[in-house]
Order: structure tokens, then sequence, then C-alpha cells
């Protein structure tokens, strides 16, 4: 028996050995490609004059759409800065999904909204709308909003498809500081690709202690609170390090959704937003790259890492766990949806490529590395355990993240540079330091915890997840799905 | 201080005598451990430096910029009553005294004259022209053309290009069609503004794609150039190239070119369908009645966009030979082909909004939804 | 002394305009964003607001909107530069009660000719 044991800690110890090894090396990957496609977007991207997009009647018509629960206290603010976008050919599209509140009421007044005799053609399937509203007032002429019975984000997302009359839709949460030029950096990209664009995405960076007013951004800091600091780290690593490679690899499967411009007319021929699932954003853009695949068409998924979208992270451990928990349910549900993809050949880099990486890494790294603790602690129980061994294996993972989130930063630092002040890189620093200590042990905790709560049926495959996600909990809709 | 000795000492021997007495894969597990402390250490002592070395070129492009911006305001608020010459005599000497092989000062005088050039118009544009010559700025900007990083040749052309150094041209032509497609674009946009000759000869040899972005950028110039003299876009209609068609027909469609009626109406049948889109909005919008026949003639062979815009164009012509069919539509099973077609009724000169309401009378319920949608003016498509 | 409000982000552009205004004899306040301008229209009066329509935090048609609403400062002429040359965004200005409009590039002379026609027929 004892010798057993022995031999399995040898074994245990090389297998995380090789894993771990396995897993850096993606990653070192993923950086390199990462570097190569953003040294390219920044070199060219400093030859870019915006003004002509933003001039010319040729650039393709926008439809803004932004889904409104429960939004009473800040829905006029945020129409407001939806309005002054920096665009030519636009219209804000809110849909009033359903609130309890005086979201609609606060609209209709302060905007001096009519009914319209609007005919809705209902392409995707999706609750009824009881009214389309546009403004008495000129000034207001780019803004219509839906009135339509409670079904959800997904569902909200799907009316404003239906409503619109424009040739791309920019899906965002409504209550996010989108930056001014927002529209004319997703759009771009239509306009200039050799084969057709179904999707942009932007980056999502954190609001928290940055001082905003009139819905603008004015200034940034580094939050002053640990959490949503890690969750800077966190972002800047995501966002600019991983996706831009998948950009580069044409394998992204994540449009946040807090800020997606997409090709609306394929939107439709997939059938718009799953609302069974609470991860729609990613959910759709598997689907209509998987659509493409299936029509025999080039196409491209295209990410944009200039700052774009501003949203306030939880500070509440509480909500963040809710929210990394409904991120986990959100990944198994499309992974689960999509599984015939799986290393299949038919689908390109999507089937052998997007998919196992996500499958690997984005569902079944936290749960390894959960049972990978869990034997460890088994073992030092029965005292069968090298200390020395296990430290330096945990060691070389603990300096190769601080090493990753290190060149994040150094990602950031050579383009965007948005944390100017002196003290701002110290604690990025510190935060890389104590990250991998106290914040990731949280993250494959919550990430557990979805899995169980997916897989004990607590939400089944199908529609409970709906209303958990808004029908009975109604502070989840605070919340936003920003990966 | 016992403790972190104990520390050091750990970590000294474990990279020099027992490295060798490990198994394989803890000591791999060392040198990455390794590795990456040492990499960390060196990204941070290089965003210091990073930093650092910023903060000072900040500083120095700064005092420069105050400098310069003084010197260039001055001159611009000259009065309109003085001679070029004068002008010129007056602020020369101050400018020649700048230390131009500086490269900082270089750019920020490069570029501020250029922003004035862009934004102002009248003596002003002149004189700055002639002081870009007298410091030697336009030879500059000629090698940089000729430079072989694509970066610094996209510079100079700029710079030829605002400033209008027109005997730029011959150089510039040879990138109208490189490879590279920011390089091409700039070139492009110069050619046009820079030939005297002949703006539109790239036209006639562009081999590569001049992408969507590109036809924005060359259609705003195009189209903005007061001095330009505009060719007949339907020369190059039959151009191989379809990107250059689609500018050609863009451009078309803008100056409202008549003459090119036949040329569109035989693009009905071009191979590219966003080609023979733009001709049928095109024969809609300058109300081709001629081509009207042909039109609906490819209309059953066409996808449903083009089919939407077909029926946008026969409303537009409203020449009421397709009456019955509009009203033949309106049945269709496809709700924006309906919609569409309600649309074209509208336009119906003889009262078309009267023709609707007569029609909702004894038509179905979604069609009598539709033609309220369609007769609410507030409703903007 | 007249006093005129120039709100412009091109840094350029406001320091030429502010020189031009000076020796043409106004006196001139500057706002280097929407969001300065909008703090110095709200505490102070001018004679003659010249604000660019893009800028940075609050743009010129909500200057512009502000003012027109404002039942003491509505008789202040107000002058938008723009680049923008698109029908929709003129139509808009002047709806919203534009007393004209500025398209770069122009010419400073003519600018400074239109200022003083604007100013001599607020004075009567």
């Amino acid at each position: 028996m004892r010798e057993f044991v022995t031999t399995f800690e040898t074994l245990f110890n090389n297998a995380i050995f090789y894993y771990a090894l396995f897993v850096m090396g993606s990653y070192v990957i993923l950086t390199l490609l990462s570097a190569i496609e953003m040294n390219g977007y920044m070199k060219k991207n400093s030859y870019v004059n915006y003004r002509e997009i933003l001039v010319s009647p040729l650039a393709p018509s926008v439809s803004i759409l932004a889904p409104a629960y429960n939004e009473e206290a800040t829905i006029i603010e945020n129409i407001r800065s939806l309005l002054s976008l920096h665009y030519g050919n636009y219209e804000v599209i809110i849909i009033n999904d359903g609130s309890k509140d005086n979201t609609f009421q606060r609209m209709f007044d302060y905007y001096q909204l009519e009914k319209v005799d609007f005919a809705v053609d209902y392409q995707i399937k999706c609750n009824e709308i009881r009214g389309v509203y546009k403004s008495k007032l000129p000034s207001f002429s780019k803004l219509t909003v839906v009135d339509k019975v409670n079904g959800g984000k997904s569902d909200a997302l799907n009316a404003g498809i239906n409503v619109s009359a424009k040739d791309l839709i920019l899906c965002i949460d409504v209550d996010c500081i989108v930056q001014e030029d927002a529209i004319l950096k997703l759009a771009k990209p239509y306009l200039e690709e050799k084969y057709q664009v179904i999707a942009t995405g932007g980056v999502v960076r954190i609001a928290n202690s940055c001082v905003v007013e009139d819905g603008k951004l004015v200034e940034v800091n580094m939050p002053k609170n640990l959490w949503p600091r890690f969750q800077v780290l966190e972002y800047i690593r995501a966002f600019l390090m991983g996706r831009m490679a998948w950009s580069r690899l044409n394998g992204l499967l994540i449009i946040s959704g807090a800020m997606g411009l997409f090709d609306k007319n394929t939107v439709i021929k997939v059938g718009g937003y799953d609302h069974t699932t609470v991860g729609e954003d990613m959910e759709l853009v598997v689907r209509m790259r998987r659509y493409m695949y299936e029509q025999d068409r080039r196409f491209k998924v295209v990410y944009i890492p200039d700052p774009l979208c501003w949203t306030e992270a939880p500070t509440d451990l509480q909500i963040l766990g809710r929210q990394r928990n409904r991120w986990t349910r959100g990944t198994i549900e499309t992974l689960w949806m999509h599984k015939d993809l799986f290393f299949n050949p038919r689908y390109g880099v999507l089937g052998m490529l997007s998919y196992p990486y996500w499958f690997f890494f984005e569902w079944l790294a936290p749960i390894i590395e959960f049972l990978g603790i869990s034997v460890f602690i088994m073992l030092a129980l029965m005292g069968n355990i090298n200390w020395e061994f296990s430290a330096i294996l945990i060691g070389m993972v603990y300096f190769f993240s601080i090493a990753l989130s290190t060149v994040a930063v150094l990602f950031e630092e050579m383009s965007y540079q948005q944390y100017t002040k002196g003290g701002d890189l110290v604690k990025l620093l510190l935060a890389a330091f104590l990250e991998p200590l106290f914040y990731h042990p949280l993250t494959v905790y919550w990430a557990i915890r979805g899995n169980i709560d997916k897989f004990t049926g607590k939400n089944n495959w199908g529609a409970m997840t709906r209303k958990g996600f808004k029908g009975n909990n109604a502070s989840a809709t605070t919340e936003q799905t920003i990966t | 201080m016992n403790f972190f000795e104990t520390i050091i000492n750990y970590i000294k021997e474990t990279y020099t005598d027992r490295l060798v007495y490990f198994p394989s894969n803890i000591r791999v597990s060392l040198l990455i451990i390794l590795f990456c402390a040492i990499a960390v250490l060196e990204l941070y002592i290089y965003i210091a430096f990073r930093r650092l070395h910023q903060a000072s070129q900040n500083r120095e492009l700064k005092n420069w910029k105050e400098h310069i911006d003084n010197m260039l305001a001055n001159l611009i608020i000259f009065d309109e009553s003085e001679e070029t010459d004068d002008i010129v005599a007056h602020f020369y000497p101050k400018m020649k005294k700048l230390p131009l092989r500086n490269s900082v000062v270089n750019k920020v005088l490069i570029s501020e004259m250029l922003t004035y050039h862009r934004n102002f118009t009248g003596q002003i544009q002149e004189v700055l022209s002639i002081l870009y010559r007298k410091l030697g700025l336009d030879k500059k900007s000629k090698r940089k053309i000729n430079n072989k990083n694509w970066e610094i040749k996209i510079e100079g052309i700029r710079e030829a290009n605002e400033m209008r150094i027109t005997e730029m041209a011959d150089e510039i032509i040879k990138y109208t069609d490189d490879e590279n497609a920011l390089l091409r674009m700039e070139a492009q946009a110069a050619y046009i503004k820079l030939s005297e000759k002949d703006p539109f000869h790239f036209l006639d040899r562009a081999q590569e794609r001049i992408l969507d972005w590109h036809q924005v950028v060359l259609f705003e110039i195009i189209t903005k150039n007061k001095q330009l003299t505009i060719p007949p876009f339907s020369k190059w209609l039959r151009s191989p190239n379809d990107t250059v068609v689609m500018l050609c027909l863009k451009l078309v469609d803008h100056f409202m070119q008549f003459d090119a009626a036949d040329e569109v109406e035989r693009l009905l049948k071009h191979h590219n369908p966003r080609i023979v889109k733009k001709s049928v909005e095109i024969i809609g919008k300058l109300e081709l009645s001629d081509a009207e026949k042909n039109m609906f003639e490819v209309y059953f062979d066409q996808p449903e966009d083009i089919k939407l815009e077909i029926l946008n164009s026969i409303g537009k012509i409203s020449s009421g030979n397709y009456n019955d069919f509009l009203a033949s539509r309106i049945y269709s099973p496809d709700i924006k082909v309906k919609r569409e077609a309600f649309y074209a009724i509208k336009r119906d000169p003889n009262n078309g909004e009267d023709k609707l309401r007569e029609i909702y009378k004894q038509t179905t319920l979604e069609n009598q939804a539709i033609i309220n949608h369609v007769l609410d003016n507030r409703i903007k498509s | 002394m007249s006093k005129i409000l120039i709100a412009e982000d091109e840094v350029l552009m406001l320091k030429a305009l502010e020189f031009k205004l000076k020796k043409d004899g106004y006196q001139v306040d500057v706002a280097s964003d929407g969001r300065q301008a909008m703090e110095k229209v709200k505490s102070n009066t001018y004679d003659l607001i010249l604000t660019d329509i893009m800028m940075p935090f609050v743009g010129g048609m909500e200057i512009l909107s502000y003012i027109k609403n404002d039942p003491i400062k509505k008789s202040t002429p107000v002058l938008l530069i723009s680049a923008v040359g698109l029908e929709n965004v003129v139509l808009e200005g002047f709806h919203l009660g534009a007393d004209d409009f500025i398209y770069k590039p122009f010419n400073l002379n003519e600018l400074s000719v239109r200022i003083k026609r604007y100013i001599k027929q607020n004075v009567f």
C-alpha cells in the first residue's frame, strides 16, 4: 500500500508537471500571437483617420440595441450619452423589457414619446412587442423605444433586431460607458476586410474609481478596492492578450455582451440570440461561425483592442461570485449545445482549435485544478508528500502566472497606457503577486460551484435558467456578462 | 536576519550543488522559476525606463511645441493687406533659426504647418507652401516617399499631398497599385489631388482591390474637392476590377451622370451582386425609366436584398408601367417585399397615399398593419 | 469691448483663433473641450460664441441647445465650426437655432468679418 501511494505520488507530480507545461506552453504561444497582432494593429491604426467614415454617406448604417430592465435611475442619462456618439448614420433602439419600475414612464416623459404605427416583422421569435415609440422632438429623431413583455436580455435584443432598420446592430448594455468613437472603430472592419465580416467586438474596461461626468469618462483611475483591481489585471490579460491572439487565428469565440457589432442579416439567418442559455453572447458567435462554415463562406470575426466600453465591475464578492457562476454555466451550455464541433475538421479553426481550447481551458481547467488540489490535500493528510518538490512545482506555476501578468501590463503600457499615475504601475504589480494567492482560488471555487449548479439540475438545460437570470432574480440584471 | 539568510542559502544551494540531483521535472521547474523571476524583474526595469524616457521626451516636446505654436499662430493672423512675399520675408528668418535637424522640432513644425494648411483657406495656404519649400522641407518629403519603409513612405506622401507639391505626382503613381493596402490608398488619394494632367489615371491600371474603406476616403476627396475636373465615370464601368466598377458607380450616383445610363443598365447582368444592387439603386435614383423594363426582367432571379432594391427603384421611377406588378407583390409571403411594394405604391405621384388607403379597405389584417406603418411618416427607414 | 468665447478641441486651431480675435480687438475666452465650454457658458455672458461641433465630453450642439433654451442667453449669436458636411447635422444645427455655420477649411479673414457683423447686429 505504502509503495502504491509513493508511486502514485510520483505519477501525480509528473501529471501536474506535464499538464502545467502544456498550459503554460499554450499561453506562451497565445502571448506571442497577440504580440504580433497587437503590433500590426497599432502600426496600421496610427495611419487611420476616422473622420472620413464619420462624414461619409457610404458608411454602413448602425442600430444601437440596448435592453433596459428596471433602469429608472439612470436611463435618461444613458440614452443621452448614446445619442451623442460620433457617427453619421445610426439610430438608438431602447428595448424596455417589461420593467417593473418607472423606466418606461421616465423615457416617455423626458423624450416626449408617442406611439407610431410600426408593423413589426417578427423575423426572429420574441415576446410580444406592445408598442414602438418615437420622440416628438426633432433633436431626438435618432431614438426609438420598444416596449415589450418581459423575456430576458436575449429576448429583448431579438425584439430590437426585429425593429432595426439598419445594416449593422450594436448590442450593448445600457449602463456601460461608451466611448464616443466606438461605432467608428467597430464599423471600420466591415469596410476593409476582403472577406465578409460577421461581427466585431470591443474591449471592456473597468470603470471603478474612474471619474465619470455626464455619462462620459473623464479620468481613468486604478480601482481603490482590491477586488476590482484584480479584475483590471484579469481583463487586461483577457482582452489585450487572449482575444487579440484568437483574433489573429480568426478563432475568436466570444464577443462581450457589453459591446459587439454584428451583421444584422447573418444574425437573423441564424435565428438571433438564444434565450435558453445564460451565455447568450458566446453562443451567438459560435452559432454564427458555425453557420458560415456550413454555408461554405469565408468570413471573419474581428476584434478591436481599443478601450471603447467601460463598465462597473462588482466589488461585492457575492455578486462577483454569482457573475462567475453564470459565466461558467454559460460556457457549459454553449459547449454542450455545440458538442458536435469538438475536433470536427469540417468547422476549421472553430472545430479544431477554438472549441477544444474552450473545452480544455475554460471549462476543464478549473475542474482539474480543483481535483489536483484535492488529491494533494489527501496525500498530505496521509503524510505522503514530498513537500519540497510540491513547493517547487507550485512555485513554477506561481512565477509563471506573475510573468504572464507582467507581460500583460507591458502590453497595456506599450499600447493604450490608460493608467498613467505613478503609483498605478506599482499597484498592478502588487496585484499580480497577490492574484494567484487570493483571487485565483476564488475564481476556481466559483467555477466549481457553477459546474455543480449546472449538473445538479439546479437549472436544467432549458428554460429554467432564464427565469433564474431575469424572472426571479431581479438583482442579477445589475450585473452584466462581460467575457 | 537569520531567517532571510537561511532562505538565501537554500535558494543558492538549490540552484548550484543540489540542482543535478533533482528529478528532471523538478529541475525544469526550477529553471522555469528562475527564468520567470528574471523576466519579471527585467520587464519592470524596462517599463520604468520607458516611462522616464517618455517623460523627458514629453518635456522637450512641450517646450518646442509652445514655441512653434506661438510662432505659427502669429504667422496665421498676419494682415491680408500685406504682400505674400513680405510675410514670407518676415517669418522665414525666424523659422530658419529653428534647429530643424532635431527630429522633434522637425516633426512638430511639419505637423503644425500641415494642420494650418488643412484648416484655413486663402493667402495663408500660399504663405505656408512657400515657406515649406524655402525651408527645404519638400525635399525631405521626397526622400521620405522613396524610403523603403512603408510607414515613412506614407508620411512623405501625406506631406506632399497636403502641401500640394504637384511635381511629386510622378513619384507617387508607382505606389497606387502597391500590395500594401494602406500605402496604395494614400498614394491614390494623393495622386488625385496632385496630378494636374490626369488625376484618375490610376484607375486604368488598378489591379489591386480598392477596399470599401478606401472607396470611402477616395469618394470624400473626389466629391469635396471643388478644383477637380470630374470625368465621366462610365469610362471605367467595364473595368475587370470589380472594386473600380463599384467606386465609379458610387461616383456616377453622386454626380448624377446620366450619360452612364446604358452602361449602368448593362451592369444589371453583372456577376457581382453588389454591383447589380448598386446599379438598381442608381436606376431608381436617376429615374432612368428606359432601364425599368430590364430591371423588372431580372427581378425574379435576384436574392431578397436586390429584389427590395428593385421595388424601391420602381417606386422612385413611378412610371406607372408596373403598377400591376407592385399590386401583386403585396401578397408576397415575404413581409419585407410587401412593405417595399407598399412604399413603392406610396410614391406614385397620382395620389399614392390614397391608393394605399383604397387597398386598406379590402386587404388582409397583416397588410393593413403594414399600410399603417408605411403611411406613418414618423417612422423613417 | 465685446466678449467672445471660443470652444475648440484642436489646440492649434484654438490658438490661431484666439490670436486672430484678440488682434481684432475682442476680449477672448477659450475652452479646449466641451465641458469647460459649458461651464463658462453657464457662468458668464458673451457677445458671441464660436464653437466646434465635435469636442470631447460635450458637443457643440449641446452648448448651442443650452444657450438657445435659456431665456436670457438666447440672443447670443452662436457660430458652429464643423468639418462635417452632412446635411442632417447642418439641419439639426439650424433647427436648434444656430446663427451660422463655418466649414473647415475656412478663411480667417472672412470669419473675422462675419463675427464683426453678428456682433454689430446684436448691439442694435
